[in-house]
């Protein structure tokens, strides 16, 4: 997404990435980026959670307005409901690149995670 | 429910586990890899501004061509690289997800998880963004080794529908 925002921002629209691998920073350089400690495939909230998908959209939309330079990064402090074990966002079964890594690896079966 | 904190540095391998995150922070640089960052600057407030969202989880409107999973089934190093519109009133019954790295189960339930459309109007109606655009877009967040279609084609496209719109600011939502 890194690409596809620099892209967008290059033609005349400013971007903000709501991202919760801001870590690719440094092999994209994005133009603003508001870091979110979320699940994969949940950026904004849980399921039904409109409170807090109101509150993460507000604060991204936020970055805009105080962002001056770009590659500006800034961290919601938002924290999930749940622990890290106790987070489900696999698919059923593990993607196709992540399977032929596992069986490279030599764990045949082995779960996407 | 998820609860405002003091503020701190996002844990980006907190949810991810370690096998990806040792994959995916292997492939970033210790330093910027880029030398510059393109820059567009904010116009308007925000009360005054039109918003599109783009999403990256293998949205497409249904009765729309869906998003390629075979490609990456056959070849798991590609993927689809093509775009799709979504309309304003998008909702979790009309839209299909395609997307083999994410649990769908989500956001097929409730597409604000991923694509806050509902919010966005909420926000609009109190006052506090100027407009939603009437279109907002989907692409499929994994591109596996070749990123050119996206960046060549995809991206430019989606952004000059943006302009045509005449979208103010987009809010890029990967998954």
């Amino acid at each position: 997404m890194g690409l596809v925002a620099r892209v967008i921002e290059a033609a005349g629209v400013p971007t903000v990435t709501l991202d919760m691998i801001w870590a690719y920073q440094n092999l994209v350089g994005m133009p603003r980026v508001a870091a979110i400690e979320h699940p994969f495939g949940r950026p904004l909230g849980d399921v039904g959670d409109a409170g807090t998908q109101r509150a993460v959209l507000r604060a991204a939309l936020a970055v805009f307005e105080r962002a001056k330079a770009p590659g500006h990064v800034e961290h919601l402090p938002f924290r999930w409901h749940e622990e890290p074990s106790e987070t489900k966002w696999h698919p059923a079964e593990p993607s196709p690149i992540i399977a032929l890594l596992k069986r490279r690896r030599g764990e045949p079966g082995a779960a996407d995670r | 429910m998820s609860a405002p904190d003091a503020p701190r540095e996002v844990d980006p391998w907190r949810f991810t586990g370690s096998f990806l995150a040792g994959l995916l922070s292997r492939m970033i640089p210790a330093q910027p890899a880029w030398t510059s960052i393109p820059w567009t600057p904010v116009r308007k407030p925000l009360s005054r501004s039109r918003v599109a969202l783009l999403s990256t989880a293998g949205l497409s409107m249904k009765g729309d061509p869906p998003f390629d999973m075979e490609l990456e089934r056959r070849s798991p190093m590609r993927g689809d690289p093509s775009w799709r519109r979504l309309r304003a009133d998008a909702t979790s019954a009309s839209v299909e997800a395609n997307h083999l790295h994410i649990d769908t189960g989500y956001l097929l339930r409730d597409l604000n998880v991923a694509l806050p459309l509902d919010r966005l109007r909420e926000l609009v109606a109190a006052g506090e963004v100027g407009a939603m655009a009437d279109t907002h877009y989907s692409i499929m967040g994994y591109q596996g080794n070749d990123t050119s279609t996206l960046e060549r084609e995809s991206a430019p496209a989606i952004a000059e529908a943006m302009r045509r719109e005449e979208v103010d600011l987009a809010l890029l939502v990967p998954v």
